[in-house]
């Protein structure tokens, strides 16, 4: 694999936008700013596939928090 | 493992904690929770995958995208990835892309369940299992955390159709969680199907899914368990639990194509074969796929083997060579394609993703070799059956499958063996046209001995080589070629003749490329016409110069005159000169003194007009000497032969032709002593008139006179007429007609077969000939009884005449006649010729003649014997009025008698 460790910002800014447009190819519905968060993560050596578990998951979470928010319920996490 | 864990905790802690923040969308502070979970999870997960196979993933995307119909996608999402590639600023682009397949088609309508489900049961690996610390409390946690999704996810994770469903799916993922993290087991067809799933019809899935839920339901909390009820296949003795990416297979299998060991695919000396290592993971269909692919690789292995161990060696001759380098032109070929495939895996590496069409696959490879593994096998089967054969048995073997069912195949044969044949078709052309074998390695199926000098050229020196005639060719064409190089030998070196075979010129410019005439002689008949033509010249050649300037017939007809006694006159003229020192014992002869003889007999009769060429050769021999031989038993006559005339006059066939000279030199003499008795008979008839006693036993000499001459008239007859005019008849005709050597070699030795076996010389007939001897014997003690007879006889009439002389002297003289003493001696003399000698001799006389009669009938019962028709005929004329059957009748009670009296009548 290519190695170049010090990347460049305009570099930099096309892969996020390549990666961007796969990831909206791909319907991930991932913002940019998440994109690139997770894509920091992914190269400090995060395990892709737990990565997004943990984002199903927050989506899930969230999802539900939404929900109990309209829903105008309380529930509490213990 | 655990440094690394820290190393998440530490550094990229915050960014997931940002991350937590802005997907949940709560503040720092009651996003606690999540990030904990989400750490739980990353930590728990936190292991780089063992292939980061980014290609793999990329595919995997392109397919899901083209599943969806989404074609036009997926050629975006390549052009995309390339881009990427090209900008290199990512290092794990494989992690990222990854997870955006994780998370694709979430973004909408956020099927948490399902893709959940399905990313669950992605890519584990079973390294991760036991690599990573397990730790029962963070699953425990874990569950309770899941748990506690259960009441939050119950109404929102799964589609709203079913919601009563939703307390049934969350058990599953309860323990499915584990289930991915302890076992993990998990192979792309799983994927498949799940992903698959994910598309079909909501109703349907969910339906599917509570099926699958509730069976593992069951078993909860026991993750082994659940795994193993789903897939059963997976604890197979070969691993198949994960994926190398294709495009690392294919590299391995090009290795493996070569004979090298991949990095995966290792030669597995236990199966004899390439497969893939044990314990690496990969679906069973895809291990059945490489080590069908794999074949080529062994077959190539064996080929290549094959070529090396034999190629160097200098001693496995020409026709090997050709094989070789025909193997080396096939396997020249399979490395062409090699080089074509391994270049669209450089290629399509290179290049990421290569077009989804176009794309060389495992199957698309297993189509593209299935041309080469036929050849590869064609020529594996060929190496196998050449195995440790040369020359022409090499030949032969490829020939063998010449009558392959696949044109495809046969093309390929015909192809190696248009090569194999080659040398043998060169050998065969230099051969059959200039004589000459250059077969350095014993390969051709003509084989020469070198220590044969030219003497026996014909005979010994060149033989066939039985193994090593090719099968295309038959028997009478190998003999044609050998034959044909054979005359072109001989020709040059014993008759050394050297005119060229015509057409040699145009032959010597065709040469190689009409090798294949020679095992397509079913379609092609130029092989045959080109063996024909030359060996129909070369032999007419040989036999031209055989005939007019080795003058071959002549020394045939030289051979019948003297040594069978065909010149009557000079036989006979020959016998009479030597018949005074015939009698002498053997051991009192000169050869001089016979040459001598012969000398004067040639002068003297017809013999003289004959060539000289010939009469030089005519020679006198002496016969071994043993003890008791007369000259009659010793002498011979002899013929000189030398050149190419002796390969038909060999020196076994002229010791054939002495004992057949022998044999009728005595019936001869038989012949001549019988002559003699007559004219002695004859000529005493009258002088012994005066002995009116000596009638009776004159009477008994003229009988068994008669009848000797009958019986060695007719056994003359015999011998000349119908053995040797017969035979002799046919020899000429062969003799005209042959075309080529070996037919007149044929031709004589068939002549002399019979002249010796119906002149009773071989083994069958020893018996009638020894009583054939008898007979001659008793014709011989025949003659001396009655010369000495006659001797006596003669002496008694002189006496008587010199007694009547005296008397009538003394009448002259005025005496008286006799005088009483004369008287009285005369009568006592007169007694006792009369007392001793005519009873002896008529009791010798009577003696023979019963001896004789007896030795002729039991001769007469040998012949009816005697399996040979020709010799029965004998004894018909010897007894022709059936005298001998007549005077002892019970001899001739043999059934075979008994016939032919029968028929007679």
């Amino acid at each position: 694999m290519a190695d170049s460790s010090k990347p460049r910002i305009s570099s930099a800014r096309e892969t996020m936008e390549t990666l961007m447009e796969i990831s909206s190819l791909l319907n991930t519905g991932l913002d940019e700013e998440t994109l690139a968060t997770c894509v920091r993560l992914c190269e400090s050596g995060v395990n892709p596939e737990a990565l997004a578990l943990v984002i199903k998951e927050l989506r899930r979470e969230s999802a539900a928090i939404k929900e109990n928010e309209s829903s105008q319920q309380s529930t509490t996490f213990s | 493992m655990a440094s690394q864990g820290d190393y998440a905790v530490t550094s990229p802690s915050a960014i997931l904690q940002k991350l937590c923040c802005k997907i949940t969308g709560l503040p720092d502070d009651t996003v606690l929770p999540y990030y904990q979970l989400s750490l739980r999870i990353i930590s728990s997960k936190f292991s780089p995958a063992i292939e980061t196979d980014e290609f793999q993933v990329s595919e995997k995307i392109k397919r899901q995208l083209a599943r969806k119909g989404r074609e036009k996608d997926a050629a975006l999402f390549s052009e995309l990835h390339r881009k990427l590639k090209a900008q290199g600023v990512l290092h794990n682009r494989w992690a990222v892309l990854h997870l955006l397949m994780t998370l694709s088609d979430t973004g909408i309508k956020r099927q948490a369940a399902p893709s959940f489900d399905s990313s669950i049961f992605n890519k584990g690996l079973p390294a991760y299992a036991t690599s990573t610390p397990f730790h029962p409390t963070i699953r425990a946690n874990n569950l309770t955390l899941s748990g506690s999704t259960i009441l939050s996810g119950g109404s929102s994770g799964i589609s709203s159709i079913n919601s009563g469903l939703t307390s049934s799916t969350t058990p599953v993922a309860q323990s499915f969680i584990p289930s991915n993290a302890v076992v993990s087991v998990q192979n792309n067809r799983h994927e498949d199907k799940s992903n698959q799933r994910q598309n079909v019809g909501t109703k349907s899935q969910t339906i599917t899914l509570t099926n699958k839920n509730f069976e593992s339901a069951v078993v909860p909390r026991t993750p082994g368990t659940v795994v193993s009820t789903q897939t059963p296949a997976s604890r197979d003795k070969d691993n198949t639990s994960f994926e190398i990416p294709e495009n690392e297979l294919l590299k391995d299998l090009m290795f493996a194509f070569q004979g090298i060991e991949g990095r995966w695919i290792k030669f597995n000396s236990a199966k004899d074969g390439y497969r893939i290592e044990h314990q690496v993971g990969i679906p069973k269909s895809v291990r059945q796929l490489i080590s069908k692919l794999t074949e080529c690789g062994w077959l190539y292995n064996r080929t290549k083997s094959y070529i090396t161990s034999w190629s160097s060696d200098k001693a496995f001759g020409l026709v090997g060579q050709s094989f070789c380098a025909a193997l080396h032109q096939e396997l020249a070929e399979y490395y062409r394609f090699i080089t074509v495939m391994e270049a669209q895996v450089q290629h399509e590496r290179d290049q990421g993703i290569g077009d989804v069409n176009g794309g060389l696959t495992l199957r698309r490879l297993a189509v593209w070799t299935f041309d080469p593994l036929v050849r590869l096998k064609v020529l594996a089967a060929l190496v196998d059956v050449c195995k440790g054969k040369k020359g022409g048995a090499l030949a032969s073997a490829i020939y063998s499958y010449m009558q392959h069912g696949d044109p495809y195949v046969r093309s390929l044969i015909r192809h190696t063996l248009t090569m194999v044949f080659q040398p043998i078709y060169a050998t065969l052309v230099r051969w059959i046209y200039d004589g000459e074998l250059e077969d350095t390695y014993h390969e051709f199926f003509v084989a020469s001995d070198p220590t044969v000098n030219n003497d026996k050229l014909w005979n010994d020196k060149y033989s066939l080589r039985k193994t090593m005639i090719p099968t295309c060719l038959s028997i009478e064409q190998a003999r044609r070629i050998l034959l044909t190089g054979k005359s072109i030998n001989f020709l040059r070196q014993v008759c050394e003749d050297r005119t060229a075979t015509t057409g040699r010129e145009a032959a010597m410019d065709l040469d190689i490329s009409q090798a294949e005439t020679m095992f397509t002689q079913d379609v092609n008949s130029a092989f045959q016409q080109m063996i024909d033509t030359v060996y129909k010249e070369t032999s007419r050649n040989l036999l031209d110069v055989f005939h007019s300037k080795y003058k071959f017939l002549d020394h045939l007809k030289a051979m019948r005159r003297y040594l069978l006694l065909g010149q009557g006159d000079f036989i006979r003229h020959l016998m009479d000169l030597l018949e005074e020192d015939l009698a002498k014992p053997a051991s009192n002869l000169y050869l001089h003194n016979l040459t001598g003889i012969l000398e004067m007999a040639i002068r003297a009769t017809n013999a003289q007009y004959d060539d000289s060429d010939t009469l030089k050769r005519l020679d006198v021999r002496l016969l071994e000497v043993s003890p008791g031989d007369t000259g009659w038993d010793v002498f011979s006559l002899d013929y000189h032969v030398d050149g190419p005339i002796k390969t038909v006059f060999t020196p076994e066939s002229m010791i054939l032709y002495l004992r057949v000279f022998n044999f009728l030199w005595r019936a001869k003499r038989m012949e001549y002593i019988l002559a003699m008795i007559w004219k002695n008979q004859i000529s005493y008839a009258k002088s012994l008139k005066s002995i009116p006693e000596l009638n009776k036993i004159l009477h008994q000499c003229h009988i068994l006179g008669a009848e000797m001459v009958h019986f060695i008239q007719q056994v003359q007859y015999y011998i000349n007429f119908e053995v040797l005019e017969c035979s002799w008849d046919e020899l000429l005709t062969k003799v005209h007609e042959a075309e080529d050597l070996d037919h007149i070699i044929a031709a004589h030795q068939v002549f002399q077969d019979t002249v010796i076996s119906r002149c009773l010389l071989d083994e069958k007939s020893r018996a009638i000939l020894t009583q054939l001897r008898t007979i001659f014997d008793l014709i011989i003690q025949f003659q001396t009884a009655q010369r000495q007879f006659y001797e006596s006889a003669e002496l008694e009439v002189s006496f008587r005449d010199k007694f009547e002389k005296m008397k009538e002297k003394h009448t002259e003289e005025g005496d008286w006649a006799v005088t009483e003493v004369e008287v009285v001696e005369e009568q006592k003399r007169k007694d006792e010729f009369l007392n001793t000698v005519i009873p002896s001799t008529w009791a010798q006389l009577t003696v023979l003649s019963q001896s004789y009669q007896d030795m002729v009938q039991q001769f007469l019962v040998m012949l009816t014997c005697h399996p040979d028709v020709n010799l029965r005929f004998l004894s018909f004329r010897l007894d022709f009025n059936e005298n001998y059957k007549a005077r002892a009748p019970e001899q001739f009670n043999s059934p075979l008698m008994y016939q032919r009296t029968k028929r007679v009548r």
